[in-house]
This record gives C-alpha cells, structure tokens and sequence, in this order.
C-alpha cells in the first residue's frame, strides 16, 4: 500500500481483521540477516541481507541492532560452521568467527558450553510498529484503509478482475471497490482468496510456536550453528526475549485457530534452556502460533525445506486472468521487497513508470535521530516511560499536541504506556478495540498480560468511543485472547498470577 | 516459642481463627508472608447469606461495622452482583435502580475507577447519570505521581471536607452521588462523615486492588488481633514441619531460623496458588509446609478452561482432608492440623467458596481446637 502510494497510485488496503494479525505479527520479530538460511537457500538469503540494511536505515525506530551469534554446542559437528560461514559470505552476509570465550563475553547468558560461535548481523524488529508505521505513512500519502472489512467476492468481467465485493465485518455492510488491478496478499488466506478470483495458488500453511519470556535474558540474538530446526531461535524483544520455534504443517481450514499444545511447550523449554541455560528458569509469559505462509512445491512434510523466497504471480501471464496479481512466500523481513515487487507489476499493468523509493524513504518516526535524543528535545529530562513511548512512536512523537500533566499517567505499568500515547493510538491509528490497541503500543503485552491496564484502556476507550457497552464486551474478549496465550504455560508464578486475575476480574470488577 | 496454636497465614481465614482463640483464653502466633486476598477484598462477603452473630460480634469487636441487607452490590465496571453480608461503606440494595438520578464524581488523571462504565450500568438500570470531576490537591497534579488507590486514599481521609464542599457545589437535584471507594484507609470514620454531609444518598463504587475496605479491614483485624495477644510475624514464611508419628510437634519459619515455633495444634490457612499456599510447576501441585495432599487432576490440560470467562479446575485444586478438617498426608491424617480458607480449593464445598469458606472453615477449626485440650 505504501509503495503504491509513494509511486502516486490511488489505492486502497483491504483486511479482515486488523493489522498484523496473521504471520506478520506473529513470529519472533526477528530481522534476519540471512544467515539462518545461507546453506540451504541462498536466494532468500540474500534477499534478505538486502533487506535487513535498507530495513536498518528506513525503520530504524522499529528495530534494535543487536546483531546475533550462531554458536555451537558440543553435540553439534563444528565443521558444519565452515560450511556456514562460507554460504554466509557467499550470500554477502558479514559473518565472523568469534572465539567462545569472546562470545560469553559479548552475550553472558549464552551457553557456558559453546564450542564455536559466529558473530552475524540480526537484529530485532517490532512488527506491530513496522506494520503502524507503514500503513501510517501510507494514509499520509492518501492511501485509504478500511480494516475489519473481509473481501466476499471478486467482480470479474470476462477473462478480467474489475473489483471486489466486501462486508464490514463489525456492522455487516457491503461495499463494492473497483479497480483496474486487485493484488492478493493475504499470506496463507491467499489460497483462498485466489480460489475465489478462480485461478489456483497451492499454499503450504506451516504451524510455528513460540514463547515469550517474561524477561529479556538476551541482549543479542542467538542460534544454533546446525541445519534449521526446532526452537532454536532466541530472539530479545523490547523487555522480554522470544523462542521458537516448531515448523507442523496444518490444514488451511484450521490457520484461524491456532493453538499451543503442552508438548510443544515442553519441546521449546528444553530445547532454548541449550542456547540459554537461564531460560529454564524464567518465567513464561505466554505461548502463541503463526502460520507460515510457504508456497508448496514438494512433498516436504515440515516445510523446513521449501523456500522463503518471495512469489510474485502475475496472473494474466500465469492463468490467463487480467488485473490480478498475488504476492506471497517471503518473510517479515523481506516485506518491503515484496511489496516492490508486487508494484512492479501493478506499476506495468497501469503503464506507470515512476521508480521504487521506499528503500530510500524513512518511515514515519525514522527520520534520523535517536529516541533519546527526540525524548530530549520534548521534555527536559525524560522519565523512562517517556524515553519508551518515543522509542515505540519514533519522531512522530514530536508532532503531538501539547500533553497536560494528567496525559503522562501510565496506563500500562509493563510496558510503559501514557494516556497520552494511547489516546493517539484511538485518534490517529484505527483502533477500535483493545486488541487493535495492544499491537500500536502494546498495551497488555507485559508481565501482567493486561490484568492492570487491560481494565484501564478500557476506561479511556470506553470514553473515546462512547460506548460502554460494547467496551464490556471487548474487554472480556480481550482478557479472553490473553488467557488463550497464558493456559498452555499456566503453572508456577504464571497460574499465580491467572488466579489473581480471575479474582480480579470476576469477583472485584464483576466482569 | 511454644504457643497453644500455631495458624501459617495472616489473610481473612487466619485473622478469624486467631482472634477466636484469643478470646477463649489460647497463646497463638499468626506467621504471615505480607499481602493477602484482604487486599483485593471488594467488602462483601462472598457466599455468605446469612449474618452469623458470631462472625458481627468478632468485626463489631475489631471496629469493623458490617450490614447484612440482601440484594445486590455494584461492581466498579456498573454491573449488579448478589451480595446480602458487606462491610458497612459497601452498598446493598434490595434492588439495582436504587435511584432517580446519579451524580458519579471521578478523579482526573484516575485511571483505575471506570466512570464511563459506571454510567452506562446506572442507565441501564434507569438511574439517569451525570459525571463530574473533583480537584485534586496540590501534590497530586504532577502527572509523573503516579495515581493508585492508597496514594489517593490518605489524601482524601486527610481532606474529606474539601471533597464534601465540591460536591455540594456540584449537586443539582440527584438523589445519589457516586464517589470511588478512596476513604477510610487511615481513619475508618471517613466514609461515615461523607455519608452526612452530601445531601443524597452516598453510594462507594470500587476501584482496581489495592482495595480501601480491603487494608481497612486486614488492619483492624491485625490489631485486634494483637491486642487481645496474640503473636503475628509479619513478613515471616514458614518453611516446613517437624513431625512425630501424626501430630505437627513445630514449624521453622525463615526470619526464626533455629527458633521454630511449637504448638499443640497448627492450622494452615496459606491460601491458594497467588498466596503460594498451593505451588505448581508443569507436573505436579503440591503444599509446601507440610507436605499435605493436594487434590488436583494428574493432567495438565486438564487443569484449565480455555475459556477466560468459565470455571477455571485450577482454582478447585486444594489440599485434601478428613470430616473434621485434619489435613491429610499420605492419605492419613494428621490429627492436630487444621486446614482452613481458599488453601482448600473446592475440596470442600459445604463451606462455600471465597470470603464464606475463609470464616466458615476458620469457626470449624477454632471449635475443634476448643473441644480439645
């Protein structure tokens, strides 16, 4: 959406449910280097290094350079690190072997037990704030979004795609949109939405699991130096770190609806407690799925197999079908290219000529300085609640209207979040619930999984939307998605914490 | 030390049964790690419909006024909950509209009392609503102060009167004056003095933990507790059991080191898993104290709705015990071990759930312990 905005196209995003709600804000938030791939896919890595420089310069706000280490263990065949580091330069990603007592240095919680480490250029992103600050800027630029809007049906002239039919999922109106070019990019849901168009694009949907530790343990990312496998991945995320994760192939029908299963937690701790010892004694914040939305190409029963290459269709050449064109496989990181990609095509069906800038053009909150440096311009000496509202917002920041004092309060604890930074997520951000809240500013996403705050967004939002009602309702659904998360790692101090939440929220709120 | 009666658990369910043996004349010592279910307490007395003498006479005692008046509370977000026992600044009405119209004053900058949500539950019950806001006193108008209940609290017990003259000025012709549950926490004669001075009827609506009547209640309780003798080591955690054949013979806490407390009997009223009464890891639910036998289901899907809204089996885990609530240790009981309040889960049914089986199971304990010798 963006870069056909930026290329002067008049267009408009349709999602079903709200930003980031599929693979894309659901993974590790990790900005891959390209490493992890070198050996068995060098095309995706490669387009990924690509893409994890520009993604540096241009959403510097969204990511932490932490770079990462590939260690191994003594299980592991150290040999297998030369043929590592050979692909890693090869794909033209910095790869240097580090001694293991230089890597403990640099990463303490790493296992003591290193035999061999690299040193490699990740580093983590945010995706809910990449994902906001793409559609933001994109808006800026007279980009129009209608989110919570699922696509019924195509409208199909002949051999040619002329729009879409649309339903509203909240209020159930329909609204057709016309347009000279429809681009699919609906992730493992592009199977369908292709189907519906009547040509065929076989998606191979892959179940990974994660788990999110309730304290950053890491402060650089850390694999294992062997092929991909299960959990093992740690990745630091703002104030927590993240493992995963398991590679199931799942039948489309069941991506809505992913869950964690007890075994899958068990496989994820034992195996992260290898990379990271102190993992086995962390608190678990909560457990999640995403679905990979790999494109079938054999009979490779995981998936760990198939390219993370990025599939760009044009269906006219393809199938024969004019205006539609469908954009999938790829990676979080390798989201801006994709969407080049897809413009490319868009721009040559319209016969538009005007190149690709958004590797060049810094998202909004990316422009140059440094968080601290923007949270010193606002105030004189920033407290960190306000150092991390403008390390999520960027210098976005300093367009806000003025704050009142009563603006500062906190309504997230975890996370550190103002009233303030909440209120422009309603005015500015499309927020309508506080699910849509939690993926702007993180809102619940913190060691009390939105015991305290969750009540408190609803507060404000309750009076932005002047609806209480409906608020009740979306609070409930809220704590609700939050305990789908927490159930499958409920026992020591997070089963503590889900009984006093209960007690809370049915016995003393009466929810 | 060598008390009659040991109780692990300074909450609702120790308090009652320490005070009880106190006034019949026992040595009793109360070890208490800190916080308690008291303080997320929302003042009513959950499954308890009736207003047992027994359990006034103990509050009464401690300075602590209930009323017994069944109907319906309100909850902080506007809806109704059946209540018929609370504490005297809770609310009860015999039925939701219990006025014409509402003023409901919030506090700017507030965010743990829903305003909005109070007044779309009073409409809907009829009670026509209007909002207003009371100033703050000065040192609350920094905005990086944070805001939470306690803070809030001493100021208004301290400036009750300047609350009082605000709303006179703002009232028009309500009937009710909703006002969040912020007085009483130093000087328990607030919410009273409020009550006379408004010119309509005064109406607490609660606020999220930590919980006003909640701490109230703990602290009155506590020194009541001590002024009739008794022992509470604050801050203290006991740590296991010295045991001959099947009777409790001490208890080690962590702060007495070598110094445990013996005592012809014990009572455990840790409470539950967020009071550590009950510990899990991904196998297995245990009792840390004595070891005792935990009632709970060996898999762990088992042990959860996936429902946030539903009955969650977790909760219904507890310790295990005989008739007269002697718990049990390898399937046999321990005869001078009682074991009383939310430890027990839903092991035991017949006395209830929450504030209800924390006093109905301390009353069964204390009468056990006064029969014996």
């Amino acid at each position: 959406m963006r870069d056909c905005a930026m290329r002067g196209l008049r267009v408009l995003l349709i999602e079903r449910a709200d930003i980031a709600t599929g693979a894309s804000g659901r993974n590790h938030g990790l900005l891959h280097s390209g490493a992890r791939y070198a050996v068995n896919d060098p095309e995706s890595a490669a387009e990924c290094i690509v893409e994890n420089k520009i993604l540096r310069r241009i959403a510097a706000h969204c990511i932490e350079p932490t770079n990462g280490l590939f260690i191994s263990l003594p299980e592991d065949d150290l040999s297998y690190q030369n043929t590592f580091v050979e692909a890693c330069h090869k794909a033209g990603i910095g790869a240097e072997v580090l001694d293991p007592k230089e890597a403990l240095r640099l990463e303490p919680s790493v296992n003591p037990e290193l035999i061999g480490a690299v040193r490699v250029p990740d580093a983590s992103v945010d995706p809910f704030r990449l994902c906001a600050s793409n559609m933001l800027d994109a808006k800026l630029r007279g980009a129009q979004v209608r989110l919570r809007t699922e696509v019924t049906g195509f409208i199909r002239e002949g051999d040619t795609i002329r729009g879409v039919h649309t339903r509203s999922v909240q209020t159930g109106r329909t609204a057709d949109y016309y347009a000279p070019v429809v681009v699919n990019a609906c992730g493992v849901w592009g199977q369908e939405v292709a189907q519906m168009a009547g040509v065929q694009v076989g998606m191979f949907p892959s179940k990974g699991a994660l788990l999110i530790f309730a304290h950053r343990v890491n402060n650089m990312v850390i694999n294992r130096c062997r092929k991909p496998s299960n959990a093992d991945i740690l990745v630091p995320g703002d104030t927590v770190c993240i493992i995963g994760t398991t590679s199931t192939r799942i039948p489309l029908e069941n991506c809505h609806r992913v869950s964690v299963t007890p075994d899958e937690v068990t496989l994820l701790v034992t195996e992260g407690a290898k990379l990271t010892p102190a993992l086995s004694e962390t608190r678990i914040l909560r457990a999640f799925a995403g679905v990979r939305p790999l494109v079938s190409d054999d009979n490779d029963p995981t998936g760990r197999n198939i390219s993370r290459g990025i599939v760009c269709l044009d269906h006219e050449t393809r199938d024969g079908l004019k205006g539609f064109v469908t954009i999938t496989g790829g990676k979080l990181t390798t989201y801006r290219q994709m969407a080049e990609k897809a413009t490319d095509v868009v721009c040559h069906k319209l016969g538009v000529n005007k190149v690709c800038e958004t590797a060049i053009t810094p998202l909004p909150g990316s422009e140059g300085r440094s968080y601290e440096e923007l949270a010193r311009e606002i105030w004189e000496a920033p407290s960190t609640a306000q150092k991390a509202a403008t390390a999520r917002l960027g210098s976005v920041v300093s367009e806000m209207p003025k704050r009142s004092r009563q603006d500062e309060a906190l309504v997230c604890e975890c996370e550190e979040v103002p009233v303030w930074e909440v209120n422009n997520a309603f005015e500015r951000m499309g927020v309508s619930s506080l699910t849509d809240l939690r993926r702007r500013t993180r809102v619940g996403m913190g060691t009390c999984q939105g015991e305290f705050c969750a009540c408190r967004a609803a507060g404000l939002l309750a009076k932005a939307q002047d609806c209480a009602e409906r608020e009740r309702a979306d609070l409930l659904k809220f704590m609700g998605e939050r305990w789908k998360g927490n159930f499958p790692i409920g026992w020591g101090e997070s089963l503590r914490e889900a009984e006093y939440t209960q007690w809370v929220y049915k016995h003393v709120l009466g929810l | 030390m060598r008390f009659d009666t040991v109780i692990i658990g300074g909450g609702l369910a120790g308090l009652v049964a320490g005070i009880s043996l106190q006034q019949a004349g026992r040595s009793t010592a109360i070890v208490s790690t800190g916080q308690n279910a008291l303080h997320f307490f929302s003042g009513s007395f959950e499954s308890m419909l009736e207003a047992p003498e027994r359990l006034t006479a103990l509050f009464a005692g401690a300075g602590i006024r209930v009323h017994y008046n069944p109907g319906f509370r309100l909850t902080p977000l506007g809806t109704f909950r059946e209540a018929a026992l609370s504490l005297e600044d809770i609310s009860l009405f015999p039925e939701a509209k219990f006025a014409d119209k509402a003023l409901i004053a919030c506090v700017p900058g507030y965010l743990d009392y829903f305003s909005a949500f109070l007044a779309e539950g009073l409409e809907k019950q009829g009670i026509q609503c209007r909002l207003c806001s009371l100033d703050l006193p000065e040192e609350l108008q920094d905005g990086s102060v944070e805001r939470r209940s306690v803070q809030l609290a001493r100021l208004v017990d301290r400036d009750w009167k300047k609350i009082v003259q605000q709303i006179r000025l703002m009232i028009k012709d309500e009937d009710a004056v909703v006002l969040p549950q912020l007085c009483g926490l130093q000087d328990a004669s607030v919410p009273e003095h409020l009550r006379q001075e408004i010119p309509a009827r005064v109406v607490f609506a609660g606020t999220m933990p930590p919980s006003i009547p909640g701490i109230r209640t703990q602290r009155l309780l506590k020194r009541r507790y001590e002024v009739l003798g008794g022992t509470y080591l604050s801050g203290d955690e006991a740590l296991e059991a010295q045991v001959e054949g099947n009777r409790i013979m001490s208890v080690r806490t962590r702060n007495l080191d070598v110094h445990a407390l013996e005592a012809s009997h014990f009572i455990l009223a840790s409470g539950s898993f967020f009071s550590k009464g009950l510990r899990s890891n991904p196998f297995r639910v245990w009792e840390p104290v004595f070891g005792a036998d935990v009632s709970y289901a060996e898999d762990r899907n088992a042990w959860y709705n996936p429902e946030f809204a539903g009955d969650q089996p977790y909760m219904q885990f507890g310790v295990k015990t005989d008739a007269a609530l002697h718990a049990l240790v390898g399937g046999s009981p321990r005869e001078n071990l009682y074991v009383i309040g939310s430890v027990l889960g839903g092991t035991r049914p017949e006395f209830g759930s929450g504030a209800g089986l924390a006093i109905r199971s301390a009353f069964a304990a204390v009468d056990q312990i006064l029969e014996s010798l």
